[in-house]
């Protein structure tokens, strides 16, 4: 499976384009296109609108996100940002301030 | 004009002992180990061989070129260049293929013909 | 911290890959890359950026300098035009490289200093609401002493270029 990581303490700025999965620990900043899951782990910072088929939020987007199946703000996980997606979930502990569009 | 005593047109092999210092160009067919010293061109069909300790001041070109001492000069092979760890090369280096150990003190420009990708710029095929 | 970051063979990144750690780079990436720790290109990686770090090992292909504090290493497979700096450097027989080589631990110094002429040098500072993210050794900058001060001669510390600014400084360092 070709992953990947950004692991805590790199920072990557730019535009990203992947063609799968992308785990973040560290800091991103700038654009990510995903055309797979997404997965914003507990730590990492990221400034950045995203796109991906799913996307999953324990640390601290802001941003806009699009996804075309499911966006989940996991307890602790961060969201300041528009989210574009067909499925959401908010849990409980989880921070959000934006817009929310379900009709994908 | 020094000349290498190569034995044979079709060349044998020469050693320049460590007590040598060669001052003018060395041409030959055959192959030539150097131990001493030489400030001038070598120019050889056959392969060079710079030991430990010896020293070449000027361009050489050689059918493969293997340093283990030190070369002030560009170095030009047919075949392949090899750089030993404890080697010192200044000067460009140029060959069909190029080897530096960890350990080697180079510096100087290498020239391998090759293209890299086309995404990276790279023609393709040249 | 000290786990590998691995750009994957599927990601193409436009930008830059800055802070601690190793990376492992098996995709694309166009423009800048400098950490601390060590960097391996894989197979099949293109790179079109410098890459500094204290350690690099090459069997993709690269169009870049590669600047590597303890030592660079090209392997077989390696395609790399741009200039090779490091306190020792390997070239296996496969490899194959276009550019400068400059051994011993004072290129590293050296190529400090010109960078830093030659062009402003993008350091990524934390912003105060993120955690603080480690980038650069303020060692490495010529004249600065301690990391507290801001140092008046240059570069000057921007957190992001204008568009277009990268593509037309990395013209001008090519």
């Amino acid at each position: 499976m070709a992953n990947t990581v950004i692991a805590q303490g790199i920072t990557i700025e730019g535009e990203l384009t992947s063609d799968d999965d992308v785990v973040i620990q560290g800091t991103l900043r700038g654009k990510l296109i995903a055309k797979d899951s997404v997965n914003v782990e507990s730590g990492a910072v990221v400034e950045a609108d995203i796109s991906a088929s799913s996307l999953s939020v324990g640390g601290q987007i802001t941003g806009n996100v699009t996804a075309s199946d499911r966006v989940d703000l996991m307890a602790g996980g961060r969201l300041i940002g528009d989210v574009k997606a067909a499925r959401l979930t908010i849990a409980d502990g989880a921070s959000f301030k934006g817009n929310v569009d379900m009709d994908v | 004009m020094a000349r290498a005593n190569s034995s044979t047109s079709q060349g044998g092999s020469a050693v320049l002992g460590k007590g040598a210092h060669i001052r003018g160009r060395i041409a030959g067919d055959g192959d030539l180990r150097v131990e001493g010293t030489i400030s001038g061109g070598v120019s050889l069909k056959g392969d060079l061989t710079v030991s430990d300790g010896a020293e070449i001041v000027a361009d050489v070109e050689a059918r493969s070129v293997t340093v283990e001492g030190s070369i002030e000069g560009d170095i030009s092979a047919t075949s392949s260049v090899s750089i030993g760890a404890g080697a010192r090369v200044s000067g460009a280096i140029r060959g069909a293929s190029i080897s530096i150990e960890e350990g080697a003190s180079v510096s100087g420009r290498i020239e391998a013909d090759f293209e890299l990708p086309p995404e990276l710029g790279g023609k393709s095929g040249r | 911290m000290a786990d590998v970051t691995v750009v994957g063979q599927g990601l193409f990144l436009r930008g830059s890959i800055r802070g601690e750690g190793d990376l492992e780079i098996r995709g694309r990436i166009e423009g800048d890359v400098e950490v601390t720790g060590e960097v391996t290109i894989a197979d099949g990686a293109l790179i079109k950026a410098d890459i500094t770090a204290r350690r690099i090992t090459v069997r993709g292909a690269v169009a870049g300098n590669l600047t590597g504090e303890e030592g660079v290493r090209l392997e077989d497979g390696a395609r790399v035009v741009g200039d090779v700096r490091g306190a020792a450097i390997g070239i296996t027989e496969g490899a194959l490289l276009r550019g400068n080589v400059q051994t011993g631990a004072g290129a590293e110094g050296q190529k400090g200093r010109s960078r830093a002429a030659a062009r402003p040098t993008v350091r990524v500072e934390p912003r105060k609401a993120a955690p603080a993210v480690v980038v650069s050794k303020p060692a490495r900058r010529a004249e600065t002493s301690s990391a507290d001060e801001r140092p008046g001669p240059p570069p000057p510390v921007v957190p992001a270029l204008k568009k277009g600014a990268r593509a037309s400084l990395r013209k001008r360092a090519r």
